[in-house]
């Protein structure tokens, strides 16, 4: 950015911006930054998407319908990490377990017996789709 | 040196991203309004579907062979390239976007590192973010590394990523490249090419530089030089403004009458004002084409357009419309179906530094532009076509994308659904 000088003209601009009041001007009045949700929930914005959880649990989890989860695609999956994965043609939100035997998706109640783990071979790079990172509720 | 990374196949390889089932199936993406297939994945061009080929006279291929159909989804696309960029700005601290689906990226000052790697390294981050599969290609020129990165293409085992700096394996490659897919080599030079035997990139470097000078010009030269590894094609990354605006759309059905046509032709006028006024342009000519199904067999044919010139250079709304109005009542014949048609405005220039005429009416001038300015201004805060000119009518003829995938990355309605289990 270049230097400006300021003109007369501008400098006199300047003294009518916004109400004129004697006494002390509002501490507040040069703030100008905010809070920003997008900085806090989104850190890689190449690869970071929403997905909608669908249909009412049937395990006791953390995500109910309607709740928006976030997914960063760019983070590697780590051991117990919620992963959005893509399952006999749908999606569905699975713990990782990484094991000395390679990566295994079980399901997001640990008691939950109805589903078998999954392990996760080298061709299956399209299995884990990304990591959730955040989850949105509504209170 | 430079790298060009080029996403595969690329509409096609958006619509696979939310849809992984898709993988290693044939996949076309149609032409706005499902006319043809303008994207194919690896398995829909082995099956021999071409590039422009009209929708109609695939069908039966894609019944066959199960192809997944998908209309047009810019948004998505749009997004997906927007994600693939900001990946590849974390790789090369200048990039110029070429096209929705291609950068170049400048290496200048990296030059020590092991370019192969970091090749591999560019195509395998953009899949990890964004799944889009990228070529890249590393040379010491642009349109060299557009070529490496063709070869990715065509080498599976380069993993994403082709570095060609050596003299002996840059001729190993062009001997067998054909000229006429050089980059800057357009379909009248490699006529003149074939005419004259020269078939392949190598041939081209070969012929004497007094020779490539006179029979192509300053560009054919450049890609002479760019061939054989001096830099010659600056790098890009301010987008220049455009010299000509296109906007033009086939129609889902046929149009016969006058004021169909010329309620179509309007909305594609406001569509290349709204594209001059973005890049701070005016206008000095507006052509409008229209042509007939070429494919309907036995109708009437027809296919042509109209110059107006522009009395004075403009970006006005009104100006420009009811100039594409009045070309479209001149060149409309009764007793034709119209598939398609558009308007493409030229001779642009900038407008600031403009000169206006000495017998332009300043006053009228004025209240244009503030008209324009108000249009303009509306569609900012409502969305655009919340304010039409009387020509543009309310838009009722739709165009088809019977086939569209949601918009998975742009509308909360529309992002995916995942089940818990």
């Amino acid at each position: 950015m270049q230097p400006h000088p300021v003109t007369d003209a501008e400098s006199l601009e300047f003294s009518f911006m916004g109400e004129v009041k004697a006494g002390f001007p509002s501490p507040a009045e040069d703030v100008r930054e905010r809070l920003d949700l997008t900085h806090l929930l989104v850190r890689h914005s190449a690869s970071t998407f929403f997905f909608r959880i669908d249909g009412v649990s049937m395990v006791d989890a953390d995500m109910d319908e309607g709740d928006i989860i976030i997914v960063d695609r760019a983070i590697e999956p780590y051991n117990g990490c919620k992963a959005v994965c893509f399952i006999d043609g749908e999606y569905t939100v699975k713990r990782v377990e990484i094991g000395p035997a390679g990566a295994v998706l079980l399901p997001c109640n640990e008691k939950n017996t109805r589903y078998r783990p999954i392990p996760v071979g080298p061709d299956d790079d399209f299995l884990v789709w990304g990591v959730v990172t955040f989850i949105i509720k509504k209170a | 040196m430079y790298a060009l990374a080029d996403c595969n196949n690329f509409f096609a390889s958006c619509e696979r991203v939310f849809r992984p089932d898709l993988n290693g199936k044939p996949v076309i993406v149609l032409s706005n309004n499902d006319g043809c297939a303008v994207a194919r994945s690896n398995e829909a061009k082995a099956l021999g579907i071409k590039m422009g080929d009209p929708y109609f006279k695939i069908r039966d291929i894609i019944d066959r062979n199960h192809v997944a159909v998908f209309s047009s989804n810019f948004a998505l696309y749009g997004d997906m390239s927007r994600r693939v960029q900001e990946v590849l700005r974390t790789f090369a601290p200048s990039v110029e976007q070429y096209s929705i689906d291609e950068s170049f990226l400048d290496l200048g000052g990296m030059e020590g590192i092991d370019f192969k790697a970091y090749a591999e390294r560019i195509s395998r981050q953009c899949w990890k973010s964004t799944s889009i599969p990228v070529s890249v290609g590393i040379a010491p020129t642009k349109t060299l590394a557009k070529i490496a990165s063709k070869l990715c293409k065509k080498y599976p085992r380069l993993n994403g990523g082709c570095y060609m700096h050596r003299p002996q394996d840059i001729e190993k490659v062009l001997r067998s490249f054909p000229v006429a897919d050089v980059w800057g080599i357009g379909r009248r030079s490699a006529k003149k090419l074939d005419q004259m035997g020269i078939r392949t990139a190598w041939d081209y470097v070969s012929i004497p530089e007094t020779s490539v000078r006179k029979l192509f010009a300053m560009p054919g030269f450049r890609t002479w030089k760019e061939l054989k590894g001096i830099p010659s094609i600056e790098f890009e990354d301010m987008i220049e403004p455009r010299q000509s605006i296109c906007v033009s759309r086939s129609f889902a059905h046929e149009i016969t009458s006058l004021p169909e046509l010329a309620e179509q032709v309007a909305n594609f006028a406001e569509g290349t004002v709204v594209k001059l006024r973005g890049q701070g342009s005016l206008a000095q000519e507006l052509v409008v084409f229209a042509m007939t199904n070429r494919f309907k067999e036995g109708a009437p044919q027809a296919s042509g357009g109209i110059c107006v010139p522009l009395a004075d250079a403009t970006a006005e709304h009104r100006t420009i419309i009811s100039a594409a109005v009045d070309a479209t009542r001149r060149l409309y014949r009764q007793g034709l179906g119209y598939k398609k048609a558009g308007v493409v405005i030229t001779r642009l220039v900038q407008a600031d530094g403009h000169t206006y005429s000495l017998f332009e009416d300043k006053d009228a001038a004025e209240r244009e532009a503030r008209l324009s300015e108000a249009i303009d201004s509306i569609n900012r805060s409502f969305g655009r076509g919340s304010i039409l000119l009387g020509l543009q009518g309310d838009g009722h003829i739709r165009m088809s994308r019977e086939h569209q995938s949601p918009h998975y990355t742009t509308l909360w309605e529309d992002i995916p659904g995942v089940k818990v289990k």
